[in-house]
């Protein structure tokens, strides 16, 4: 294979790294701080997506206005569900489960009856290719990769720099423990839902931006979210990121290597391989 | 459960199609029946402690097996059916093990992962399961004669509803008498207290194990009758949002009390069906209904009557604190 | 019955319990004693396998549990209980005891849910055996109340009655008295040599310093997971190193 086509599909690889990362690292945050599974998430990631939407095709503005719009107001409206759906369930995983399985039913659904379910897409203004080393790279990817990897970045400051984010870290490493020493959990898990939902609604952007959009796509977030968490290890943020990276070089390179339906099943099976042996991931704590 | 009252309403539903008018309502007791069995076997599991998300994927297992050992290996239904189900009890045994050592919210996840990697697996495996597209033409069961007398070919959906009671009425017989045994009790306890059972000599994963094992039977089972019943079966058929919606039946119907899952299934198959705006409306009205029961009932349906008890008992004396 | 050899614990960088010589023998009432903190506990989880140890051995009436699940240490017949959650909190008090029994040969999974004859008799003897044992511990009047809305002290008697339907050899009681009145104390000390007489060999966690002293045979004083003492209850309350303990941490003497 040309290194021409070899470059594309790494890049490819990379652009779907980063956004798995985003709605992984948001699953995780949610988990590991709040110890909740919000099977949601894919939702709130297609209500991101569709924000974005609305601002560059309904309100005619900039992609990255949308994506900062979408990003606070989905992260807004994280806050908001964290205070009056999960807040009261606090400790009882199984019923804060059960509301999120309402939450999918309510959020698919109410975008659906607003927006209809055909697939919609916006056109991303970023278009065109740049050429390095005398290669045609896409815009639209790099543009993907750049900014999931200052968003990383962003987020790895915020959690070393600022007292909430180090009180994040700790509860996420050890739950039980860090109750204990006087923390403000209300504060922690509206930050942890704020930032969870945000970088969901980032992703969701990215991917209407090269795809389309439709009220059933959270579920493709939300596999693909898990599959990324029990690679990189139940509750671990940083096992978010590896997981996220080889998950999207493998669903980016390994088509273009070899015919499809290998590469489906060979991501899966490591998958399911590391869920017989080893199920907690490559840096998970999950006992 | 009064035992009279289960044995008139098994009567009632043997009568039943004979007052049904039109093959969609037998439909519909049809798929009632296979909700009731199916959220009560996620029950079994539950009773444990775990929240188990593969029923899906078990049904889907089911359904395949089934199909594949009737159309490529000749076998008879009735043989392929029963064997479903161990194949899925079997698939349970053996995942079992390293899920149920993870805390409670991450053996979800797993399970969740477990479905989608059967709905990929059913998806990409082209050789074996024909892809996407799925199977077509499964053939209906094999011919049985009853008695001598009776001969059933299954050409009409009547058949299929009294195949659907007869497993319904065995499945929940089993389900019953497992929960009501020393196995049930164990099973309570280890959801109690955990590291308490262990210390008394229970070995507590292996319980664990058992209960997602033989929970996971049933859905194999069920899932062979959908596919000769449907006469085809595809990836999709039991995604995400199909155990979401035994998870609500679970839920609503009162995940405490054996016939709280049979409540629900029932109620939530058939007024969807019963009334026309509420089927339009099925995902909020089941959303509010599932919030609800969380907020406001958390014992669900069949909690229900000791709750307006206590509510209109404590209305009638004078508040009297202890 | 019991040897301990060397056992330690790390966790990260903290040890623990610190290589741990230790002997029961059968028959014997062993207090465990130590300032907070010492170790005892996590000493129990790693006999009862709970935890598993970094280094070193365990072994029981000649056999070799080190590491080993707690379900099977248990059925080989050392039984413990907890400080935390010793009942099954929305089952009765007869059920939380009834769990616990087990017959050797046991119920079979198929004949339990088939209800045999067989199965069925069984489950008389349990019942029967339950029933004893709560007459034993003094809760027979409450057999049918649910273990929750049990009053402290009554829980921890139950938590001790659970834990003898389970038939242990070496019963390893972790802090028994705990958040008891003097009434309750002098019951459940009493409780406890009943059961001793009865040939179980007690193990006992205690801060209840008089009633280790009295109820103890021989002591062994831990401090930060080291055993820094052993001896009968006279030899302990003398020994300067163990004074020192106590008085240094801050904690109570006898």
């Amino acid at each position: 294979m040309s290194t021409a086509a070899l470059s594309q599909s790494v890049l490819n690889g990379l652009a779907l790294s980063g956004i798995y990362i985003l709605i992984a690292l948001g699953l995780t945050l949610v988990m590991s701080i709040m110890g909740i599974v919000q099977v949601a998430h894919g939702e709130i990631y297609m209500i991101g997506a569709y924000s974005v939407y609305y601002v560059v095709a309904v309100l005619g503005g900039n992609f990255f206005l949308g994506i900062v719009a979408s990003a606070l107001f989905v992260g807004g409206l994280g806050v908001v569900l964290e205070r009056l759906c999960f807040r009261p369930f606090r400790g009882r995983a199984d019923r804060a489960f059960t509301v999120s399985i309402a939450l999918i039913l309510i959020l698919q659904n109410v975008v659906l009856a607003l927006a209809g379910g055909n697939p919609r897409s916006f056109s991303s203004p970023i278009t065109g290719v740049v050429h390095v080393l005398g290669i045609a790279i896409s815009w639209k990817r790099l543009i993907i990769v750049i900014v999931g990897l200052g968003l990383l970045v962003a987020l790895f400051l915020f959690i070393k720099l600022t007292r909430t984010g180090q009180a994040m870290l700790a509860i996420s490493q050890e739950r039980e423990g860090a109750a204990l020493q006087g923390m403000n959990i209300d504060r922690i898990s509206a930050t942890a839902m704020f930032l969870g939902c945000g970088l969901a609604a980032v992703a969701g952007g990215f991917i209407g931006s090269l795809f389309s959009i439709s009220p059933t796509m959270g579920s493709f977030a939300l596999m693909k979210g898990i599959a990324v968490v029990i690679l990189g290890g139940l509750g671990s943020i940083p096992g978010a990121v590896v997981g996220g990276l080889i998950l999207g070089l493998v669903d980016g390179v390994l088509p273009a290597l070899t015919t499809t339906h290998i590469a489906g099943l060979v991501g899966f099976a490591a998958i399911i391989m590391i869920l017989i042996f080893r199920p907690q991931g490559i840096g998970g704590h999950a006992g | 459960m009064i035992p009279s009252l289960a044995g008139i309403t098994t009567v009632c539903l043997f009568l039943l199609p004979l007052l049904l008018s039109g093959p969609y309502y037998i439909h519909v007791f049809i798929l009632t029946m296979l909700n009731i069995v199916l959220a009560a076997s996620l029950r079994l599991i539950n009773l444990s402690g775990q929240m188990s998300l593969a029923h899906g994927g078990m049904m889907t297992i089911g359904a395949y097996t089934s199909a594949l050992l009737v159309m490529k290996a000749g076998l008879s239904f009735w043989v392929a059916m029963p064997i479903s189900g161990f194949v899925t009890a079997l698939i349970a045994y053996i995942i079992g093990y390293p899920f149920v050592r993870l805390k409670g919210i991450y053996f979800s996840i797993v399970t969740i992962f477990f479905s989608e990697v059967v709905v990929l697996t059913a998806q990409q495996w082209q050789s074996l399961t024909q892809g996407a597209a799925g199977i077509f033409g499964i053939p209906r069961p094999n011919p049985v004669s009853l008695f001598g007398i009776l001969h059933v070919n299954f050409s009409s959906k009547v058949d299929f509803y009294y195949l659907a009671l007869v497993l319904m009425l065995i499945c929940l017989i089993i389900l019953y008498a497992v929960e009501k045994s020393r196995i049930g009790m164990i099973l309570r306890g280890v959801q109690q207290a955990d590291s308490l059972a262990e210390s008394v000599g229970i070995d507590t994963t292996g319980f664990k194990v058992l209960a997602f094992a033989v929970g996971s039977f049933f859905p194999g089972v069920l899932g062979a009758f959908y596919s000769h019943y449907i006469s085809a079966i595809n990836p999709d058929a039991f995604a995400f949002l199909f155990t979401i919606y035994i998870l609500i039946y679970m839920t609503v119907g009162g995940e405490n009390r054996f016939f709280g899952p049979i409540l629900g299934a029932a109620v939530l198959t058939i007024l969807p069906e019963v009334s026309r705006p509420l089927k339009a409306f099925e995902p909020f009205v089941f959303a509010a209904v599932l919030i609800a029961v969380i907020f406001f009932v958390p014992e669900g349906m069949v909690g229900l009557p000791k709750m307006l008890n206590r509510a209109l008992r404590s209305s009638e004396k004078e508040p009297t604190h202890a | 019955m019991l040897e301990i050899e060397g056992l330690s614990k790390f966790f990260g960088g903290l040890e623990a319990v610190s290589s741990v010589d230790m002997r029961v023998n059968a028959g014997e009432k062993l207090g465990l004693i130590g300032p907070n903190g010492a170790g005892k506990t996590t000493f129990f989880n790693l006999v009862s396998g709970t935890l598993k140890p970094t280094r070193g051995k365990v072994t029981f009436e000649g056999r070799d549990i080190t590491g080993k699940s707690p379900h099977y240490i248990a059925d080989k017949g050392i039984v413990r209980t907890f400080q935390g959650i010793n009942i099954f909190p929305d089952f009765t008090v007869l059920e939380n005891v009834v769990l616990s029994c087990h017959l050797k040969p046991g119920i079979g999974l198929v004949e339990t849910v088939l209800r045999t004859r067989g199965s069925r008799r069984k489950e008389r003897a349990i019942l029967e055996r339950s029933r004893a044992i709560l007459e034993l511990v003094g809760l027979d009047k409450l057999a049918d109340a649910v273990a929750q809305s049990l009053a402290h002290g009554h829980k921890r008697i139950l938590g001790i009655a659970v834990a003898l339907a389970a038939e242990p050899k070496l019963l390893l009681l972790d802090e028994p008295l705990g958040g008891m009145n003097a009434g309750e104390v002098s019951e459940t000390m009493a409780l406890i040599d009943r059961l001793w007489h009865g040939g179980i060999t007690i193990l006992l966690i205690e801060h209840n310093m008089r009633a280790t002293m009295n109820l103890c045979q021989r002591i062994v004083v831990l401090n930060f997971g080291r055993k820094i003492a052993e001896g009968t209850p006279d030899e302990i309350k003398a020994n300067p190193d163990v004074i020192r303990a106590y008085l240094g941490a801050g904690g109570h003497a006898a």
